[in-house]
């Protein structure tokens, strides 16, 4: 019994961290709205980290890494925004195709020269697939139709689900951390609204919700990536603890930033509107609190103390 | 990440469990806010004690086991998961104890340590003063030095357990003229020394077990201080630290809590409300979170790591969890819920439960300071204004 997660493990994400932040800031963010939504430039940046071969088998060209590594890179992925299809096509088709033997592409997957828009019924559209453009809320999503190949393979809504969790809180984090910096440089009746306790409660929420949704996450991912039989549990756990976490982080966020939080002006709206698109996608909050409730209340799985595990 | 147990570790909780289920007493005691209560409640202290139970973390040559927070945690499981007692000792085991562990001489530790853990000494804290409650720091109790004693001065209130208890340990002002948290001294006393005058406080549920304590001119040996003069605000700190954290409220004790509002649940699924059905579910969820949180601090400690102002963040959320799962089986109960013992016989604990719930926000720091220092220390917040 160990929950710590190994340090290389956390070195790895926080060598993402620094790649990502560096390339990959709300100008860039600004600079692709404005244009084409995609820059070639970046996803090449990801292929050369080895972020699109990370679950990849070694024998097909991949770091052949497990899906809390990826949970932990998909979280910083959140934490900027990240446009580009690398969740979805890397951390979700990928341990898809291998659990389901089908491995020709995935050499070409790790080498960056394909993408693949995984499509569950759940959510029958996805991020940069080749059907007609839908509208997002989201200026960056990208999203095309695809419902006539819609597959309902409850692993691959676990895989989604999971992934989504992992970059809600990403960007619950990064949601905080904006606020946090706004309420020190603006001042109000003389000194920063930081300095008042209704914003300081406020923010504080944020940061519990973030801590008891970030171990949630780790063990949905362990558990999903040990196979467990009540793996689709901790995941449905995982995709609501995360989705509280965000819209939390969100609304309290536009609240901190007062009238500047409203407008388009302010960074702060990407990470917000990503936020939604990734809450409902891969089974809505309702569908995994009516799973976990089935769970749960239902009595398919043990619960109390000795049960922590299970 | 590592999430299936050792064998060694299947096996501590297979003697745990075994030991438990034939010592747990068959009937629920009293409550240990009453005085027969407290009674029975040392009985069973020193029952666990005799099995070598007090405190399993601790080394053997103190009464205990020297176990890791792992088994610790496995430890408590099966503890609450038999619905064992609750620990009148918790004071001195769980705050008391690990402070003298950290800043304690070997006399100290010697004197009082092993009673400790046996169970035969029952701690009382005592923090707080009328005007120094969330403000600990302007506590105005003295303890003046004469000789090779200090002299106490002062009055201590809702002081947990002092109704009954043997002895306390609280912060007394030992430098004169000093302020805020300069000039305090971590001291230890006897209850029953002459000058101590201890006032029951009838509390939300009318049990008598916390009280004020009144000092006058109450000499303490100078060796009962824990630390240097002046360090005591340091030391109180550092206990303060583990009430909010690890060890004051065990994952276990929420999880079986939440096993029992989901039986209730559906005992009243016919007429419960959708509300309460999912607050039932996040019943479940956040114990969850919480225990895996905690198995996580557990193994950082192990690690060689600390936990500093995220025990705040920890407070703030058992004692909310707490308050809201006896709240949602307060709404369960419906007309019942005011009852303290059911037309069958049993006790309420529901009711009782949720009384002590709303204490868990206030006490150990209310949760408006925990607010502040998770804004202050953990976001780096401005410290203006209140607070």
């Amino acid at each position: 019994m160990d929950m710590l997660i190994a340090p290389e493990r956390l070195e790895l994400a926080e060598a993402v961290r620094d790649f990502l932040s560096g390339t990959h800031g709300p100008e860039v963010l600004r600079r692709l709205d404005a244009g084409p939504n995609r820059d070639p430039a970046i996803w090449q940046g990801l292929v050369e980290m080895g972020l699109t071969g990370l679950l990849v088998p070694q024998d097909h060209g991949g770091l052949g890494m497990g899906l809390l590594d990826a949970a932990l890179i998909a979280r910083e992925c959140g934490r900027v925004a990240l446009a580009e299809p690398l969740v979805e096509s890397a951390f979700v088709a990928v341990p898809w195709l291998v659990a389901n033997g089908r491995t020709e592409d995935l050499a070409a997957i790790a080498a960056g020269g394909r993408k693949v828009a995984p499509a569950h019924q759940l959510n029958g559209w996805v991020a940069d697939g080749e059907g007609a453009a839908l509208d997002s809320i989201d200026p960056l999503r990208n999203l095309t139709a695809l419902p006539a190949t819609a597959s309902n393979d409850p692993l691959l809504l676990d895989l989604g689900a999971l992934m989504a969790a992992a970059q809600l809180v990403g960007l619950a984090e990064a949601m905080l951390d904006q606020a946090v910096e706004y309420s020190k440089i603006r001042t109000q009746f003389g000194q920063p609204v930081g300095g008042f306790q209704a914003i300081k409660h406020k923010l504080a929420d944020v940061a519990v919700a973030l801590e008891f949704a970030r171990p949630v996450l780790w063990r949905a991912a362990q558990a999903l990536d040990d196979a467990i039989e009540s793996a689709s549990l901790h995941v449905s756990h995982a995709k609501v603890a995360a989705t509280d976490a965000a819209y939390l982080s969100a609304e309290s966020a536009i609240q901190v930033h007062g009238a500047m939080g409203y407008t388009y002006e302010v960074d702060l709206h990407f990470w917000m509107k990503r936020g939604w698109a990734l809450s409902g996608a891969w089974g809505s909050h309702a569908y995994h609190l009516r799973h976990i409730d089935a769970a749960i209340i239902g009595g398919t799985h043990p619960i109390g103390p000795e049960n922590t595990f299970a | 990440m590592q999430l299936a147990y050792t064998p060694q570790q299947q096996a501590f909780r297979a003697e745990v469990r075994t030991w438990l289920a034939g010592h747990v007493p068959a009937d629920p005691l009293l409550t240990l806010e009453c005085e027969e209560g407290y009674h029975q409640h040392v009985a069973w202290e020193r029952q666990l004690a005799s099995g070598n139970w007090g405190m399993v973390t601790w080394p053997e040559a103190y009464g205990g086991r020297g176990l890791d927070l792992i088994e610790w945690l496995i430890f408590e499981e099966e503890y609450w998961g038999a619905g064992a007692p609750l620990r009148v000792n918790q004071n001195g085991i769980f705050l008391l104890g690990p402070t003298i562990m950290e800043y304690g001489t070997p006399e100290q530790k010697e004197r009082f340590l092993t009673p400790m853990a046996a169970g035969e000494k029952i701690w009382a804290q005592a923090w707080s003063e009328p005007g120094a409650g969330s403000d600990m720091a302007a506590i105005k109790t003295t303890a003046f030095r004469d000789g090779d004693h200090y002299v106490i001065n002062g009055q201590k209130t809702w002081s947990s357990r002092a109704s009954f208890a043997d002895w306390g340990f609280g912060l007394f002002r030992t430098e004169e003229g000093s302020q805020r948290h300069k000039g305090l001294s971590f001291i230890l006393f006897d209850l029953d020394t002459p000058g101590v005058t201890r006032r029951p406080i009838r509390q939300l549920h009318g049990h008598p077990g916390f009280a004020e304590l009144f000092f006058d001119d109450v000499r303490v040996p100078v060796e009962n201080r824990l630390a240097g003069e002046g360090e005591g605000w340091k030391v109180a700190m550092a206990t303060a630290g583990f009430e909010r954290g690890l060890m004051l409220r065990s994952p276990g004790r929420f999880q079986a809590t939440a096993r029992r509002l989901i039986e209730l649940f559906r005992q009243h699924e016919r007429e419960a409300s959708p509300s309460a059905r999912e607050a039932v579910a996040r019943a479940w969820m956040d114990t969850q979170a919480y225990a895996y949180n905690t198995y996580a601090v557990a193994a950082k400690i192990m690690a060689g790591g600390s936990i500093g102002a995220e025990a705040s963040l920890n407070k703030i959320f058992w004692s909310e969890l707490d308050r809201a799962m006896h709240r949602t089986a307060m709404h369960l109960l419906g007309a019942a819920a005011e009852l303290r013992q059911f037309a069958d016989g049993r006790m309420n604990d529901w009711l009782e439960g949720y009384m002590f719930s709303l204490s868990g926000p206030i006490y150990a720091g209310s949760n408006e300071i925990q607010r502040n220092i998770t804004a202050e220390r953990l976001l780096d917040m401005p410290r203006v204004g209140a607070g």
